[in-house]
This record gives structure tokens, sequence and C-alpha cells, in this order.
């Protein structure tokens, strides 16, 4: 499926800022038989002073801007042309928890991709007993790693209500466990405080979901979001999977990856080093548009 | 007893002589007695040295030692619940003597280790060879907090990670050496080493003298240079980046900057611009290329490594990859000190020199693998089990780390469960025992643990191992007390040769080739803190003139409702200060936070300025406490000006003449600007009360001065004359403004061909202004205007050279 994606993000500063630097994560990256970026570029308004590319240690492409100028708004724009494989999942063949243990301790590598980086704690995740208990339900319910991580999503699914503003950007697993509630960042987070802390490798994954709108209503301008899910290491043989807990599914046709890290701090849109005592208002607008 | 004799019953332990009763413990080895039971070589002669001033004659020598670590104001931040404290340095006076022969060992052993360290690291950001092999596991690396995926693949620009390294060392019970742990992330301590060699010579320069001890200088020197030839190479500065003054060691940072010449540099310092470093001086943005990193690794920058750094730089990890600033050691070399890799040091040796290590590494297993664990856990009596990824070496760490055998049934057996559960998060470690040597407690030699810390630096000719470093000693038998933080002390190193040693200096030698620093090397930062800290020296003085010439009259008139007494009172309180109070609040915090500034630049002054403005605010503490409003209060105001006449002295006349002094040159006369105006402007209003235009002359200390010059009684003409007009009056408006003048055009860009700054103008444009004006033209209003027009200049030197 091919898709038309434009994404703005804008930020109002309370009165004029100047030296300061950005880290910009939002541009999509190709994905062997996941996704194809046809055309991608990336606008901001003011012009920054300097623009740098580079890609990070798991492979996402970043700008970094930086500001000597005073300014008092930030423009971010993106427009990308993405073709995603609609393929159907193969089926399951991966092993139990402790098959999957055995296979991890045989992968002797450091790559992007190994699931080693995936286990530990990372900047926004900690790990805490009442989450790995909730995810050890899951293991205990099913026979196969991949089934486990299925349920566990249906689970997060089922017993967390979706609720805009119940939450913030800074909201951690734990707190969002015990609200039983939050958005696609913090249902991602949960689902990954639980797999590791049962043993399971776990990403997060950031990206665009197409929406689509009720029958006989037309698709509103700027309505479809920024979304986040996660991807699960099942073993050698399945490999890396993308389960949306939001959702209740897997990550297929519908979902455009920009990219993947341990958790939102390390594929978060933006960053910023504001030298400023006030604070912003940030604006937020994503198109997704199904060109065939 | 003739001397002779007493030196003769000194080399033999059990004789009368300080190392009476002082005896091997058993299974354990000593520094100062061999396995025999005799005191070692070197020992002796220090021994004798002892036993020949006497027990109150070492009394003597040892108090000087801490006279000279007070007089320095040597101090490290202890951590006790929220706010940290300064505490003194804790010296153990006896040095720790070690023969050249042993030293010999030690050095090679640590050279080999840090080429060793520097393979490692480079792997495990680079190609991953060694976990590819099946040498190191790969959770180690990916588990690791310290493993710092943003620099992964980035090469060093110098072509090296490690450039300084520690090592913390014991003795086994065989004798021989051990490796505790390995310091990589911002090793500490080098400056304190070489604050013990100065304390301790100072007390003992005549045993000092006689043995020939290994001198320092040459490793500084050495790794100095080497730092110059690699900023060289970039044509940009050397800084040290410190975390600032709440830091635990931030005195060795300003130390050292002082000792070696380099910037000292605070995250906020530094802008990164197109890639590059570049340091905020007050002569515009300059580039760095090397920096000495003396705060962990993550918080260089919030951008990309710690979000929550307040201290960082924000796009240093950009500078890093385009290879324009090299970080000494590299960002993510902290990895290196883990607890867990100790265990595979053996194998690693083995793997990339081919060679086994020389100084063998405290027996550590790591419990993620099968074999491992079941060992501890078998062994569990006999083992420190403690977290695999901690950087805090064993013997340092009672939170996190059991020793087995200490432990009850029950938790030992929960600990064997989470071993079992969950063992690639933890390490056993064989219990360390460490060798003893003697401290000085109550007029005699007793037996206390050491370790043993010592520093290699690299330069251009390959690693250098400092000959020396420092001790640290527990305050009691237990080994795990030895950490500084827990009360344990540090003795200086003496590595002693039969042969002279070479004397080294850092002064330049004959021939070398003189390198002169920039006087626009000044960070902003710096520059700020040295306005303030002349403005607020001079606000203490100005309001303590002030509160004397109040107390003086409250004394005598012993009405507090006169008129010219309530009217001081108001003055008072418009600027703040409280004069019911002896020692209003308003002034003691007028000091502290002269203290403030100060300590955020300990490295542009000189260490008596340092001690004279803490003596001043300890001083002022102690009057608060007990001093009493009137006659008191003026003699305990007069102690306070004397000490801020001596501090003033002190930087006035030891300060050189750079940009630094300027500025706190500026400071003080701005602020004295201000407060002449304004309290002339008080005193000469018309309804000022009886007595007004006599305070203002004491205050102005210029009575006798107003007598010689107006013979007559002239009226108030005459003491805004003087006070506010007269050009050679150091205390006159005029004065300040002219010899604010002259620092101006001095500063970076104040006066380009000609052309006047900005900031140049305006002062040249105020001082014309006093210059043609008369004393009648002085009004209260005018003076008003006065002191708003010095405040712009303060505005303006902000903007031109902070911003």
């Amino acid at each position: 499926m091919l898709y038309d994606i434009r994404l703005e993000l804008h930020y109002d500063y309370e009165g004029f800022v100047h030296g300061d630097r950005h880290l910009v994560r939002v541009a999509p990256a190709s994905i062997p038989g996941v996704q194809r970026v046809i055309a991608s570029s990336i606008s901001f308004d003011p012009k920054p002073d300097t623009e740098t590319n580079f890609v990070d240690f798991f492979g996402n492409l970043v700008t970094t801007i930086s500001y000597a100028h005073y300014h008092d708004s930030l423009n971010v724009r993106l427009t990308a042309r993405v073709g995603v494989e609609d393929d159907h999942p193969p089926a399951d063949f991966s092993p139990d928890l402790a098959g999957l243990q055995r296979e991890l301790s045989t992968l002797w590598t450091l790559d992007a991709n190994s699931p080693h980086h995936f286990l530990a704690t990372s900047p926004r995740i900690a790990f805490s007993r009442p989450i790995t208990d909730y995810a050890r339900q899951s293991v205990r319910r099913t026979t196969s790693v991949r089934a486990a991580a299925m349920d566990f999503c249906l689970s997060i699914h089922r017993d967390f209500k979706y609720e805009q503003d119940s939450t913030d950007v800074n909201t951690s697993p734990l707190d969002a466990f015990h609200l039983k509630k939050g958005v696609c960042q913090d249902f991602a987070h949960v689902m990954i405080a639980g797999l590791r802390g049962v043993g399971i490798p776990a990403a997060y994954v950031s990206g665009f979901l197409r929406t689509i709108p009720p029958k006989g209503k037309a698709r509103l301008e700027g309505a479809d979001a920024m979304h986040a899910w996660v991807r699960v290491w099942c073993g050698i043989h399945d490999g890396w999977l993308e389960f949306d807990p939001t959702n209740a599914m897997l990550a297929g046709a519908d979902h455009i990856t920009i990219g993947h890290g341990r958790d939102y701090a390390d594929i978060s849109p933006i960053v910023g080093v504001l030298r400023t005592s006030g604070g912003h208002d940030a604006k937020q607008s994503v198109d997704v548009i199904r060109v065939e | 007893m003739d001397k002779r004799n007493q030196r003769q019953n000194a080399r033999k332990p059990g004789g009368p002589g300080l190392a009476t009763g002082y005896t091997l413990l058993p299974g354990i080895p000593d520094e100062m007695l061999g396995p025999d039971g005799k005191v070692r070589p070197g020992w002796a002669q220090l021994l004798a040295g002892f036993d020949e001033l006497g027990p109150a004659g070492l009394s003597e020598r040892f108090e000087r030692a801490d006279q000279y670590l007070r007089d320095a104001g040597v101090f490290y931040r202890k951590y006790d619940g929220a706010a940290g404290k300064e505490r003194a340095w804790p010296l153990a006076h006896v040095p720790l003597i070690i023969d050249e022969a042993d030293w010999q060992e030690i050095t090679s052993g640590l050279v080999q280790r840090a080429e060793l360290l520097e393979k490692l690291v480079a792997d495990i950001y680079g190609d991953n060879h060694l976990v590819a092999r099946g040498v190191l596991p790969p959770e180690l690396v990916a588990r690791n907090p310290e493993f710092l995926r943003p620099v992964v693949g980035i090469k060093p620009a110098s072509g090296h990670y490690l450039h300084f390294c520690a090592f913390e060392l014991g003795r086994g019970p065989d004798g021989g050496w051990w490796v505790l742990g390995d310091r990589t992330q911002a090793p500490s301590g080098a400056g304190f080493a070489l604050e013990n060699r100065v304390a301790t010579t100072r007390a003992l320069s005549d045993i000092y003298a006689r043995m020939h001890v290994h001198r320092l200088a040459g490793f500084f020197r050495d790794f100095r240079d080497a730092l110059h030839g690699d900023a060289r190479k970039h044509d940009g500065r050397v800084g040290i980046l410190t975390p600032g003054q709440h830091n635990e060691t931030y005195f060795e940072h300003a130390y050292i900057a002082r000792y070696l010449g380099f910037m000292l540099l605070e995250g906020e310092d530094l802008v990164v611009d197109d890639g590059e470093v570049m340091v905020r001086t007050v002569a515009g943005l300059k580039p760095v290329s090397v920096l000495w990193r003396r705060m962990d690794a993550s918080f260089t920058d919030p951008l990309e490594l710690r979000v929550d750094s307040r201290i960082g730089t924000p796009g240093m990890t950009e500078a890093l990859r385009q290879g324009s600033i090299s970080i000494v050691n590299a960002i993510g070399s902290g990895i290196l000190e883990t607890r867990a890799f100790a265990a595979f040091m053996p194998k690693l040796s083995e793997a990339l020199l081919g060679a086994p290590l020389q100084l063998p590494t405290i027996a550590t297993w790591w419990c993620g693998q099968a074999g491992e664990r079941q060992h501890v856990i078998d062994n569990i009596d006999r083992m420190m089990v403690g977290p695999a990824f901690s950087t805090v070496l064993a013997i340092e760490d009672r939170e996190t780390t059991m020793l087995g055998a200490a432990l009850d049934p029950a938790p030992k057996e929960a600990l064997r469960q989470r071993l079992l559960d969950d063992g690639g998060h933890f390490v056993g470690q064989e219990p360390v025992t460490l060798s003893t040597a003697p401290v000085y407690v109550d007029g005699r030699l007793e037996p206390r643990p050491i370790t043993l810390r010592v520093y290699a630096a690299r330069t251009p000719k390959g690693w250098t191992i400092m000959p020396g470093g420092f001790a640290r000693v527990g305050s009691t038998l237990d080994s795990a007390a030895i950490a500084m933080q827990r009360g344990g002390q540090a003795a200086d190193v003496w590595v002693v040769s039969d042969k002279p040693v070479e004397r080294v200096s850092l002064l330049p030698q004959a021939g070398e080739k003189l390198l002169r620093n920039s006087a626009g090397s000044l960070p902003s930062r710096a520059a700020d803190n040295l306005i303030w800290l002349g403005r607020y020296a001079e606000r203490c003085e100005a309001t303590v003139r002030i509160l004397r010439a109040y107390n003086a009259r409250l004394a005598e008139m012993s009405n507090p409702d006169l008129p010219i007494l309530s009217d001081t009172r108001t003055y008072l309180d418009s600027i703040d200060v409280d004069a019911r109070h002896a020692l209003p609040p308003g002034l003691l915090s007028a000091i502290d936070s002269a203290v403030h500034s100060a300590s955020q630049i300990r490295d542009r002054f000189s260490p008596d300025g340092w001690l004279a403005l803490a003596d001043l605010r300890k001083t002022a503490r102690n009057f608060a406490a007990r001093v009493q409003v009137g006659d008191d209060a003026t003699r305990a105001m007069t102690v306070l000006l004397r000490k801020l006449a001596g501090f003033s002295g002190l930087v006035h006349e030891n300060m050189y003449r750079f940009a630094g002094w300027r500025f706190l040159e500026i400071g003080r006369r701005l602020e004295r600007g201000i407060q002449i105006a304004g309290i002339t402007r008080w005193l000469t209003r018309e309804d000022a009360p009886e007595g007004a235009l006599d305070m203002l002359l004491e205050i102005g200390d210029s009575v006798m001065t107003h007598r010689r010059r107006y013979n007559v009684a002239a009226g108030a003409n005459s003491y805004v004359d003087l006070l506010v007009l007269d050009p050679l009056n150091p205390r006159s408006v005029l004065f300040q403004v002219a010899e604010l003048r002259e620092q101006i055009e001095r500063l970076p860009g104040g006066v380009v061909d000609g052309q006047l700054s900005v900031t140049a103008k305006a002062v040249l444009e105020l001082q014309t202004q006093l210059r043609v004006a008369e004393p009648e033209d002085m009004t209260p209003e005018r003076l008003a205007e006065l002191c708003a027009e010095i405040g712009r200049l303060a505005g303006l030197i902000a903007d031109a050279y902070f911003v």
C-alpha cells in the first residue's frame, strides 16, 4: 500500500528564544520486507542556522538543528511517500520462554538489531513487580513466546482504557499501569516493561497510523496521529514481530514506521534544549493518505 | 641515652621508640615490617627520623602539615543527607614507603593493564570482535547502563579512548599486589596526591631530603604537555570540564587547573557551534579542542546522553561525531569500571595481548554463567556478592554488596534464590584482605589496612605511571571502612630509591619554548563571578562602614529614637539591612554571596585570598551569635573592616593584571560608586537630620581630608565636592568612574583602532559629566540618577561580555 504522509509539529514559545538545539526523529526509514520510502523531505521554519543529519545506533534518521538567532516559534514539516508491504505473518514457530532464553544465549552479537539491547531497563522503563506479574499471566496461559506476546497485547487492550489527556508524555509505565488508562505511548511502555520483566526482548516503535473514517463520513484533515507500538523478539526463526496494544492487533499495512528504540526516549519526535524560563505551546497535525 | 642509641633501638621492633608494640597481624602482610618482623629498609630511615624528633617534635611537625592543608583550603565534599559539607582533607601523616623494586612491578603491571583497557574499550565501541569470538558475553555490554549507544562507532579524535586512568590496588596475603578496581570514568584524587605530598614534606622536610623519594611533578608535566600537544594539532585550547562547585572533588579540579594552567570550565561555559566546541569568553567564542573531563560522561550532553542533565553542553556528541573535540577519557569509557568485567580480565588479557595479566585482578565470578553461578552459590560463605553492573568498588559498597559469611540463614537462602533467578545481575568476589601500614595514633604507631591509588597517563611515548599516588588508610582494622566518605584517611606514598632521583618542576626548562596563554581566555561565567565577587565584597565594606558609624553614635547617645539614628536605620532598611541586629542578616547574606561567587572561581585567585574570605565569613557568623548593638557592634565592625581590607589587599597586591583582575576591579568600582552616591544623596538631602554630614564624612573615610581641604565650614557643598566630584579622593564617585573607564577601555574590544566600544563611550560620557559638574549640580535627584547610570554600565558590560 502506498501512502502520502504529512506531519506538522508546531511550537509557540512564550517570548523569544535563541541558542537552542534540537534532535528531530520524524522521517520514516526504509526497512527491507516492511516498508520502502519513495520520497521524504523535512523542512523547518524559521530556517535553522545549522542543520545536519545522521543515523543513530538503532538505524533511525536524525536531523539536528540549531538556532543562534532569536525566534518565537518552531515549525517542523515532514512530507513523505512510503510503500508498506501488506504481507500476512507466517505461522508461529516461536519457542517457549525457556527455549527463548536458550536461543538468546547463543546470540553472540551486539548489532543494533540484537535482542540483547532490549532486555534491560532503559531511560523510561524500569522493572516493576506488578507489571511483570501481569505479563507472567500471559506467559502462563500460552505455550509460545509469540502467543504470550499476543495474549499480553490483547490483555492490555482489554484492561486499559484509551483516554486522551489522562496521562502526559512523562507518565511512567507503573503510573499508567495503576491508572489503567493512557494513550498509545503508555500502552506500549506497559507492554515493553512486562515483556522485559519476564525476559522477552521488546522495543518501542514510533510511527504513523492511518485512521479510517466512520462509514459515510469524510476523512478529516490532520485527524490522523503519530502512533506507537511494540516490537517483540520471538526467537531466531520468527525474529522481530510488531504488536499494537492500542488496537489489539499485529502491526500491519496501516502502520508506517519512523523508527524504534528501547523506549520513547530513544525515538521521541523532537528533543530540544532551550535556554528559556517560559514554557511553550505545542500543536501537531498528521495526515496519512492512501495513494493507491 | 644519646641520639645514636635511640636510632639503633628504633630499628628493633619491641625496643623503645615509636615502633614499640607495633606487630604483624596473623596472616596479613605489613608494609613496614617484613614477614620476619624486621623493619624494611626505607621505613627504618623514616623511623629513625621520627625517633630523633621524639613524640613532641613529631606532633608539632604533623601539626605543620595540617596547618598547610588548612591554609591551602584543601577540602573535599562529604555527602551526608541532602547537602554536602566541605571537610578538611584527612591526611594520615605517616607516608607509605614503597621500595623502588616493588614499585617497578606495579608500574609494568599497570602499563600493561592500561593498554589492555584501551583495546577493550576500543572493541566495545568499535567492531565487537570480543563478543563475536565468545570472549565477552554480549549481555555485559548490552545491559550495561554505562554503555552509551550514541557514541558507538565514533573514533576518538586523538586516536585513543583512554588518557588518564587510576587503579585501586591492595596487597594480598601472598604479599603480591592485586588490582581491586579500574577507574576510567573520571578518576579523581591526583591533585590530592600532590597536596598530600606538599603537606607531608612540609612536616618531614629533613627526612624527605635524606631519602631518595621519586618526585611527582614530572608525571604532571608530561601529561600537561601531552594534552597541549593534542590541542595544538587542532589549534585549540585545553580545558578541565568540571560539574561545578557542588562536586565532591571540585577543590581538586580547581587545584589542577591552576597547577597545570588549564581553563576550568563548566558545561554552560561551552557551546557547540557548527560542530565545534567553543568556550564563551570575554573576547567572544574561542575553540576548545581538548577537554579533560571530570564529570561522568552521560552528563556532558543533555541532548543525546542524559536529557535530565543540567550541567552538560547540548551538542557535545555532535562535536564528537564531527571529530572536532578530544574528550579525555572518551565518552563511554566508564563502562570499563563495571564490576563484572573483572571476571573476564584474565581471558581478555590473553585474547587482546596474547599474554597473562602481570598484576592479577581480584577473583571475580559473573553469575550470568551457569558454572560460575554454581561456584558462587556453593562457596557463598567465602564470597562478597554484589551487583554485576555497579561501578563502585566492592570494598566501598556497603549498601548493595553482601558478605556471604555475615548473612543469617534466611537472607542467605534468599540470596541463593536471587542468584538462581537473576544471576546475570550479580557477581561474586573473593573478600579482600589488605596489608597493613602504620598510622600515628596517640603517640604510637598502629597497623591499619591500606589500599593504594595509582595513576597512569598517556603521553606521546606511551603510558607513564605516577611514582607515588596516595594510600587510603582504614579508620579501623576493618577493610571495608577505607573509603574517604566513611572516615578513612589518605597518606602520601613515597617510592624510595637507593640512588638520588631526578628533581623536576613544572617551570619551563632551559631551552624550552615559552608558551603564553592569551588574555582572551577568560570564560564569561568566570568574569561574571569576578564582577559579583568585587561587588559583594565592596557592598559588605560599605554596609560595615555605615553600621559602624551608626553603632558608635548609638553607644554614645544611648537613645535609639534620636533623628540621626532612626534616619540611618531608614536608609539601611532601604538596602535590606536591619540595624536592630548587631550583625544584620542582610550583611551576613552579602558575605555569603561574596563567598559563593568566589567558590565558583577558585582556580582564579590565590589560596590566601580564599582563606581571607572564609575567615571573614567565620568571624561574622561568630559575631552574629554573641555581639550586641552599640559599642560591642562598633568594635565588631572594626574587626570586619580590617578583614575586608585584608582580602582586598591580598587580591590587589597579588593578582596578576589579567582580564580576570579587571573584572574584579570593575565590580568593586561599580559598587563603590553606587554606594557612595546613594549614601551621599541620603545624607545631603535638605531635611537630613543634624549630624548627617559628619556621619557622611566618617562613612566616606574622609574626615581628615575634609578638614585639610576646607578650612572654613563650607556647608553641604564641600561634602558633595569631596565625596562625588573630587578626582583625587579614592572614595569619590568620580574616582570610581575614572577607574572604571581605565579598566573598561582595556577589556577585549574596549578600544579598537581608536574606536570606543558602547560601554567605553558610556563611561567616558559619565566621567566627562562629572568632571565639568559643580557641587551645587549634585542635587539628591541628580545623585539618584547617578546611581542608576552606574547600574546601567553594569548592564552594558553584561551584554557585551556575558551573553
